[in-house]
């Protein structure tokens, strides 16, 4: 009996230890390591390498989106579609183009900037946040990239202000202040991109820099010091600052080592002279989204190309622009002939890569001076109106130099300059106060209607619904 | 204590095979306790060797021959049965008490006939011996173990004899743990691993209840017989059919949770590809909705409703006590629908590689009693899968074979040529308008006599069905085995050469040793799919596409892209997804081992151990020849791979303890679970490739991107028990608790208890009861409350992390990094209190049952995707919510025999759902300054959706006008403030009607099934009406002229009114009902008559004819009001005839 009894004995305590031991060691058994496909924030900003390509996944999905909305880069495009520069072909039945075109956007159908750019910016806050709080990093490669984040954050809201007019003012990562956070008035939000500029111009690099963040590269397609100014031009320009947006323009202008004008066919070459800030492409063997969204084919616009340029653009040019057989290409379908821009000239697939697409560029900058100087008064603006229209095979300006003339002419060479490009017209349009003026003609020809309020794109209903506190813009 | 319970204390001495150690085991507390009353049995008998006791007893009439030889001073007479056992090979089988007091042996005996030895043995003895078989039983002396009458004093007198015996089922199979009552007695045991029992001191004409889960009750005359076999018949009776519950079995009658269950007959009558579509309409409570008609199709489930906002809603799925995937990884098969809740591409559902022939039941576990010992991971109740294990008994072959064609059963009445025409004209005579260069329907590019039916063309086909089965089971009673294997092939009703092929593979060995105290089960399941599909479902093409646009083909039987004079293509052609081909190849692992050891009487450890593997492979080729003509120079051509595997392991150690204690039965249960799951997913794009021919190659791409990948480790450990005391069977109680540790929870919040209690009181049982409602044949009330919770939110939720960015050609030629979301590093357990009362009756000897039952669940903490504006960053965050939701309903099933003959059976089987409440919000503190403070209201369902009203057309201008907050008619009405309806799209009621008649060996079952319920409908059409698109003909009826009284706004092109239309989509116009009756299934089979089956040499043979879907009853006007989309497939009309034979 006795030999049964320790058997016994021995038996339960080894099921007791043994379920003595699941319990001890639950903590150990549901401990899981991070994931190996995704690295844990806190350990991103600590190393120079993946703090880099925080702010690099930046620029790649920037450069990686179509043109349909579903990035920032659209901007080169919808606004086009919203003035009076693109032509939209009947029958066109997909809604998210449509409602752009003929000035009907809704709540319903126009999220795409809102809901591309806001999650740019928390990525840039809390880059900020991070790169702020970081010990590990090198010094150099820490200021390059609280450079970046401060100039995308800039860069970001000044697209935002002026598509959507006030808007939240979101500069921290916390969600609870951020979910129920109240629109700010249009000068707030430029107070900010103000101050982020001028942050980002202390902190970026003179130099264009490689991945690195160290050495040089003559890749312009990370933001540089210059970038930083060339914005913040173009924001006191925005904002009536004309002085400050002189000389933030003569800045850019005056570094000839890096900076001119090139021939007309030579603007939007990757590495080009003219090329403030590009984005490298990033879809193998596609040159750039503008290309591939613009360029018609021999059978000319359809379904799968839908747009051509706008008669009113076409109109515009002067005789003997070389811009409109350099920047316009034309395609004859029967008796129609249909023009589409050609600034950038690529869209075979695949195909070398040359060209990138253009962000920032000195030919803006000479405008933004010449129209400053204009307000300001200051009798050398024709001489920067001049450089780009000299450069376009035309001759110099001729007409009245009183300041409403010579502000007029500059922006009509601005919109023979910077048509289709990141939404130069659209804004124009607004700032200048010619909108309503201009689209009561264009809005009726595209099959709408003009309402004064819509010069501002209607905020998504998804969001008025999630944030209680935010305000649809007047009349939708 | 009177009662002696012969499983307690007995002991084996197994001579040969097993160890000495084994040949002593255990005791029991009470042995412990009363050292003294131990009754303990000493059995010995040979391993190899079945007992198997007969009522007759016949001893010396054969004598036994072999020799034997013993010499020995003092000798325990143990020893000298040892010592004959080894001699002869004979068992010996005896109570131990019986010996205790024997007297040792001294003898001296060679060569001497067996017999005559023992006799010799047991001379000096109070002992007397019988010989069974080559078992020797020994008994008290006074008890003629020939059964002639003993010759003494008491001769008169009703004598008290000892009673053993063994209970069996009818393959005689050992029962174990089958209750023994002595009628009129209070004396109760349970039969022990073998399926013995003994009886101490029982009258000799005592009457014997015999009572097993599962069984009908025995009850045995002992007469005299001091040794008995009882062979039990299997319950035909609903209340006693055995249940597959959480960690065990159970019944109707005695579970006081709530369990539903569907049985292999059921599924087989129903020619579906899933498991899970069988379950439709049979089960309360339960709803499945399909997402398509395709093979393959995503299914959502929700048991008791919504249980959460938007994630986490899967039920709970265990097959053969294996946890397995209620979601795939993401994928690439977005014609198939999503199973998720929460959308995105987790489409096609993981149940759809799983063959449904394989299964022998489904339980679908509802309240807290019957889900709570699953803890973390049945908030939404659980669905246990069982498959089909083999049976003892000869050698079963039997083969399947079912063949059918499916069709869609109802397709949308749409504009024709001269009404489409009519519609474009007229929207450019509103607009002022003329047709563009563009507009090729009207400009003269398509011939605009012709008129297609798009829909007969793309989705008229029928769709072929084939299904070949084979079984190969049986066994001994320690072995026992079943092979299965299937083959299915499913076509599609679009044109093109698509289908779905799978093979599968079902096994399961089931072993035991001799003494049953050893057990093993193993389980497989693989199954190889196949599953090709264009990529795109042909239906949304179907219903949009003008009537009057071009033929297919070129008169070279290219396919026509009707190219304008400059050569543009003027459509895009149907055809062209014929060329985009997606393939989805599944393997699938489900294994499971259950190791069992009886280590005391009543005590069992136990082990399984399981293994899942899903291998899924998906292609998605891009050819150039799916592109217009004029694209193609432009176009890139890519092609999409994905690589997902989900593989699991589980260990769950186990203790059950079966004891009598008292006049009940106590069952206790003590669980440990260690659970990891590995899930790795690539998606890879290939794009550059030089030929649509190499497209399935990923070395012919010039760059291979990967688009995504996951690889997610998913632990979790808990240990849970439960205690369940049934006091003859009149008296219940169900007590469980879990502690969970999840890995998707914060380092500070890990682990979590869950519990709950549940009870049952069978009134019938009663005294009172039985007297006075004699025609109550069963009556039980139950209750349970207790709670469970949700983890379902997704692994590494309170990781703060960034994934790399997928680019083909990185950024400056660097990895780049973004953020995944937001986190929360706060993140709880959420819990679900859930209560139910229940009252089961019935009547007629239970030819009439009626079960109903109440249930509320109450949810707070909810983790779930807390909505975000996106200014945050993101649309939303992982959090847990503050609001607290309640869910509670009605549940009602009824099931009667109807007609009960040898030749003529008729039952009907009527199930019922009222959802009370689903998710209606009883507390949100912070609600008015929250992201839902324009969606939700205290005291509402937040499914109910508060939209604009509908005003029709106003007759002045032809425009959709909308009633403001004031019931003033606007046409721009504000989207929030204007909300003056409520629109609740859950269902109101639901379920299922079932009968069953069988007359001779016919058999007819059909099943409607019902929703009462509002829906989305197709009222506005697919886009604005007057754009080249075609419409339902209910559009026809639109303004033309001031004064019109139309339900239509007038016809636009331009889009100028497509913010009155977007509004009117929006509104409760688009709001429809959507209820329906639905012959959901029908099934006629003929069993041959014997004589024809015996000519064929088969046991038997069937013909059979099935239906799914046949006919639909509803208002309805759009393809099916369960899928309620326009868009998808419907699920399909489906016939099938087949024929079934076994050897």
């Amino acid at each position: 009996m006795s030999f049964k009894y320790i058997i016994k004995v021995a038996l339960y305590t080894l099921i007791g230890e043994g379920l003595l031991l699941f319990m001890g060691s639950c903590k150990k058994l549901i401990d899981v390591q991070p994931p190996v496909t995704r690295v844990v924030s806190s350990s991103v900003y600590e190393n120079d390498a993946t703090a880099t390509a925080a702010l690099t996944g930046i620029y790649a999905n920037m450069s990686q989106a179509a043109m349909d909305g579903s990035g920032i880069t659209s901007l080169s495009f919808l606004p086009s579609l919203s003035a009076d520069e693109l032509t939209l072909i009947d029958g066109y039945t997909n809604v998210g183009f449509t409602a752009y075109y003929s000035n009907a956007l809704t709540n319903l159908t126009s999220p795409n900037f809102w809901n591309v750019i806001y999650p740019v910016i928390y990525s840039l806050n809390e880059a900020i946040e991070q790169l702020e709080a970081a010990r590990t990093l090198s010094p150099a490669v820490k200021q390059q990239l609280l450079g970046e984040a401060k100039f995308n954050r800039a860069f970001c809201y000044f697209y935002l202000v002026n598509l959507y007019g006030d808007i939240p003012l979101v500069t921290s990562t916390d969600y609870t202040i951020n979910s129920v956070l109240k629109k700010s008035p249009k000068a707030d939000v430029y107070r900010q991109v103000t101050t982020d500029l001028k942050d980002a111009q202390s902190l970026l690099s003179k130099v264009f820099l490689n991945a690195t963040l160290i050495n040089t590269t003559k890749e312009r397609i990370r933001p540089s010091y210059w970038a930083a100014t060339s914005l913040l031009a173009r924001t006191y320009l925005y904002t009536s600052a004309y002085d400050s947006a002189e000389i933030q323009a003569s800045s850019v202008i005056s570094n000839a080592g890096l900076f001119g004008l090139t021939s007309l066919d030579s603007v939007f070459l990757k590495n080009s002279r003219e090329a403030i800030w590009q984005l490298q492409p990033v879809n193998a063997g596609i040159n750039t989204q503008d290309a591939q969204l613009y360029i018609l084919p021999d059978e000319g616009p359809g379904p799968n190309y839908p747009v051509y340029l706008s008669r009113f653009l076409l109109n515009s040019f002067e005789p003997g622009d070389r811009r409109w057989n350099h920047w316009v290409d034309s395609v004859t379908v029967g008796s129609d002939v249909y023009y589409y821009p050609f600034k950038y000239k690529i869209n075979m697939v695949p195909s070398t890569v040359i060209e990138y697409m253009m962000v920032l560029r000195l030919g803006e900058q000479f405008l933004i001076r010449a129209e400053a100087r204009a307000q300001l008064g200051e009798p050398n603006a024709i001489d920067d109106l001049n450089t780009i229209r000299l450069r376009a095979g035309l001759t110099g300006y001729a007409g009245s130099t009183d300041k409403n003339s010579l502000v007029a002419a500059i922006l009509h060479e601005r919109q023979i300059e910077l048509f289709t490009e990141w939404g130069h017209r659209w804004f124009d349009l607004k700032r200048t106060g010619t909108v309503n003026k201009v689209m009561q003609t264009v809005t009726p020809e595209k099959g709408g209607t003009w309402n004064a309020s819509w010069q501002l794109y209607p905020m998504p209903l998804t969001e008025l619904k999630a944030d209680p506190f935010l305000v649809q813009n007047a009349d939708y | 204590m009177e009662i002696s319970i012969m499983g307690k204390g007995l002991r084996f001495a197994i001579p040969k095979l097993f160890s000495p150690q084994l040949h002593r085991v255990m005791r029991s507390s009470e042995a412990r306790s009363h050292r003294t009353d131990r009754k303990i049995i000493f059995l010995a008998m040979k391993l190899t060797a079945i007992l198997i006791v007969i009522c007759c007893l016949h001893v010396s009439a054969n004598s036994y021959s072999q020799n034997v030889n013993f010499s020995g001073k003092n000798v325990p007479l143990e020893s000298v049965f040892s010592s004959i056992e080894k001699q002869t090979g004979l068992s010996f089988f005896f109570n131990y008490a019986l010996i205790k007091n024997s007297k040792p042996v001294t003898l001296n005996i060679q060569d001497m006939p067996m017999e005559s030895a023992l006799r010799e043995v047991l001379k000096n003895q109070d002992l007397d011996f019988y010989l069974q078989g080559k078992t020797v039983f020994i008994v008290k002396r006074q008890i003629n173990p020939l059964g002639s009458k003993p010759n003494t004093s008491e001769e008169s007198v009703i004598k008290q004899i000892d009673v053993h015996g063994r209970v069996t089922n009818q393959q005689g199979e050992s029962l174990v743990g089958a209750t023994v009552a002595v009628k009129n007695d209070k004396r109760i045991t349970l039969t022990n691993e073998k399926g013995i029992f003994e009886l101490k001191n029982v009258l000799e004409n005592a009457v014997l209840e015999i009572s097993f889960t599962g069984y009908r009750q025995k009850e045995i005359e002992l007469a005299g017989q001091s040794v008995i076999t009882v062979e039990m018949e299997l319950s035909d009776n609903h209340l006693d059919e055995a249940q597959v519950i959480a960690y065990g079995t159970t019944t109707q009658r005695l579970s006081v949770g709530n369990v539903s269950i569907v049985k292999a007959d059921a599924i087989a009558k129903q020619p579906v590809n899933n498991p899970l579509l069988a379950l439709e309409g049979r089960v309360p409570g339960l709803l499945v909705t399909q997402q398509t008609g395709l093979p393959g199709t995503g299914l959502k489930i929700q048991i008791r409703g919504q249980n959460s906002i938007n994630s986490g809603l899967d039920p709970f799925y265990v097959i053969d006590g294996v946890p397995y995937t209620a979601q795939l990884l993401p994928n690439l098969g977005n014609m198939l629908g999503t199973s998720s809740s929460v959308g995105g591409n987790y489409t096609g559902n993981p149940f759809s590689f799983l063959n449904p022939n394989d299964i022998e039941s489904i339980s679908i576990l509802k309240d807290a009693d019957a889900t709570a010992i699953y803890g973390s991971r049945a908030t939404n109740g659980a669905i246990l899968i069982s498959t089909k294990k083999g049976k003892p008994g000869q050698t079963k072959v039997d083969f399947n074979l079912q063949n059918g064609w499916g069709k869609v059963p109802h397709m949308i009445k749409l504009m024709n040529s001269q009404q489409y025409l009519a519609m474009r004209h007229e929207a450019f005579a509103n607009d002022n308008s003329t047709p563009s260069a563009f507009d090729y329907d009207l400009n003269g590019t398509w011939d605009t006599t012709r008129y297609t039916d798009w829909q007969k063309t793309l989705i008229g086909g029928t769709s072929q069905y084939t299904n070949l089965g084979t079984t190969v089971s049986g066994g001994s009673t320690n072995i026992r085995y079943l092979l299965g294997g299937t083959y299915r092939r499913e076509t599609t009703v679009f044109p093109g050469d698509f289908d779905n092929k799978v093979g599968s593979l079902q096994f399961s060995l089931t072993g035991s040793s001799d003494n049953q105290k050893l057990k093993l089960q193993l389980t497989g399941n693989y199954s190889v799919n196949n599953n090709r599909l264009p990529q795109v479902d042909l239906t949304s093409v179907a219903v949009r596409l003008a009537p009057v646009a071009p033929k297919l083909y070129n008169s070279d039987g290219t396919l026509n892209w009707a190219p304008t004079s400059s050569g543009s293509s003027s459509w895009t052609n149907p055809l062209r997804n014929l060329n985009l081909p997606y393939q989805n190849k599944t393997n699938n692992l489900i294994s499971n081992l259950v190791l069992g050891y009886q280590i005391l009487p009543g005590l069992e450890i136990k082990s399984s151990f399981g293994y899942t593997n899903m291998q899924q492979n998906e292609t998605k080729l891009t050819p150039t020849i799916s592109r217009a003509p004029e694209t193609r120079p432009t176009y890139r051509r890519s092609s999409q791979f994905t690589n997902n595997n989900i593989n699991s392991w589980i260990i769950e150690p186990q203790l059950v303890y079966k004891q009598m204690i008292s006049k009940g039965n106590l069952e206790l249960l003590l669980g440990t679970t260690i659970q990891q799951n590995n899930s790795s997913g690539l998606q890879l794009l290939g794009t550059g490739y030089n030929s649509d021919a190499v497209l399935g190659d990923l070395r012919s791409a010039t760059t291979v991107t990967v688009s995504s990948s996951v690889i997610n480790v998913y632990k979790y450990n808990a240990l849970f028990g439960r205690v369940n005391y049934n006091w003859q069977e009149k008296y219940i109680i169900d007590l469980s608790i879990r502690r969970d540790g999840s890995s998707r929870f914060g380092p500070a919040s890990q682990f979590h208890n869950f519990m709950a209690a549940g009870a049952g009181w069978i009134f019938s049982e009663e005294s009172f009861i039985k007297q006075h409602l004699p025609l109550l044949s069963y009556g039980k009330l139950r209750g349970s409350y207790g709670t469970t919770g949700n983890d379902q939110i997704g692994d590494y939720q309170f990781l703060n992390l960034y994934q790399p960015i997928s680019v083909q050609v990185p950024y400056q030629g660097i990895t780049s990094l973004g953020p995944v979301g937001l986190t929360n590093p706060y993140l709880q357990w959420e819990e679900t209190k859930k209560a139910e009362l229940g009252i089961n009756l019935g009547f007629f000897s239970n030819r009439v049952l009626l079960n109903a039952s109440y249930f509320w669940n109450r949810s707070s903490n909810q983790l779930l995707g807390y909505t975000l504006p996106v200014i945050t960053g993101f649309t939303g965050i992982t959090k847990n919510f503050p609001a607290t939701f309640q869910n509670s309903g009605w549940e009602i099933t009824l099931s009667t025999v109807n007609i009960k003959s040898e030749k003529f059976n008729w039952t009907t089987s009527v199930n019922l759902t009222v959802p009370v409440d689903n998710m209606k919000l009883l507390a949100f503190p912070g609600l008015s300054t929250s992201s839902y403070a324009n969606s939700y209201q205290i005291g509402r369902s937040i499914l109910v959706n508060p939209v604009v009203h509908f005003l029709g057309v106003d007759p002045a201008t032809g425009i959709y006008q909308f009633s403001d907050i004031n019931g003033k008619p606007t046409t721009t009405p504000d989207p929030i403030a204007d909300r003056t309806i409520l629109v609740n799209t859950n269902p109101k009621y639901y379920g299922g009607v079932e009968n069953s008649i069988s007359y001779k060996g016919f058999e007819l079952d059909f099943l409607f099934q019902f929703m009462k319920t509002m829906g989305a409908n197709n009222f506005l059409g697919y886009v604005i009406p007057g754009a080249a698109v075609n419409q339902p003909i209910d559009l026809v009826n639109r303004w033309q002229k001031p004064g019109d009284i139309a339900s239509h706004q007038k016809y636009n092109e331009d889009l100028t009114l497509y913010g009155s239309y977007s509004n009117a989509v929006a509104s409760d116009a688009s709001i429809c009902d959507a209820s329906f009756i639905r012959l959901k299934n029908l099934s006629l089979s003929w069993k041959l008559p014997k004589i024809w089956t015996t000519k064929f040499r088969c046991s038997n043979a069937r013909l059979y004819v099935q239906g799914q879907n046949l006919l639909t009853l509803t208002h309805y006007d759009g393809f099916d009001p369960e899928t309620q989309s326009a868009l998808a497939l419907p699920p399909l009309r489906i016939m099938t005839f087949g024929m079934q034979v076994g050897f």
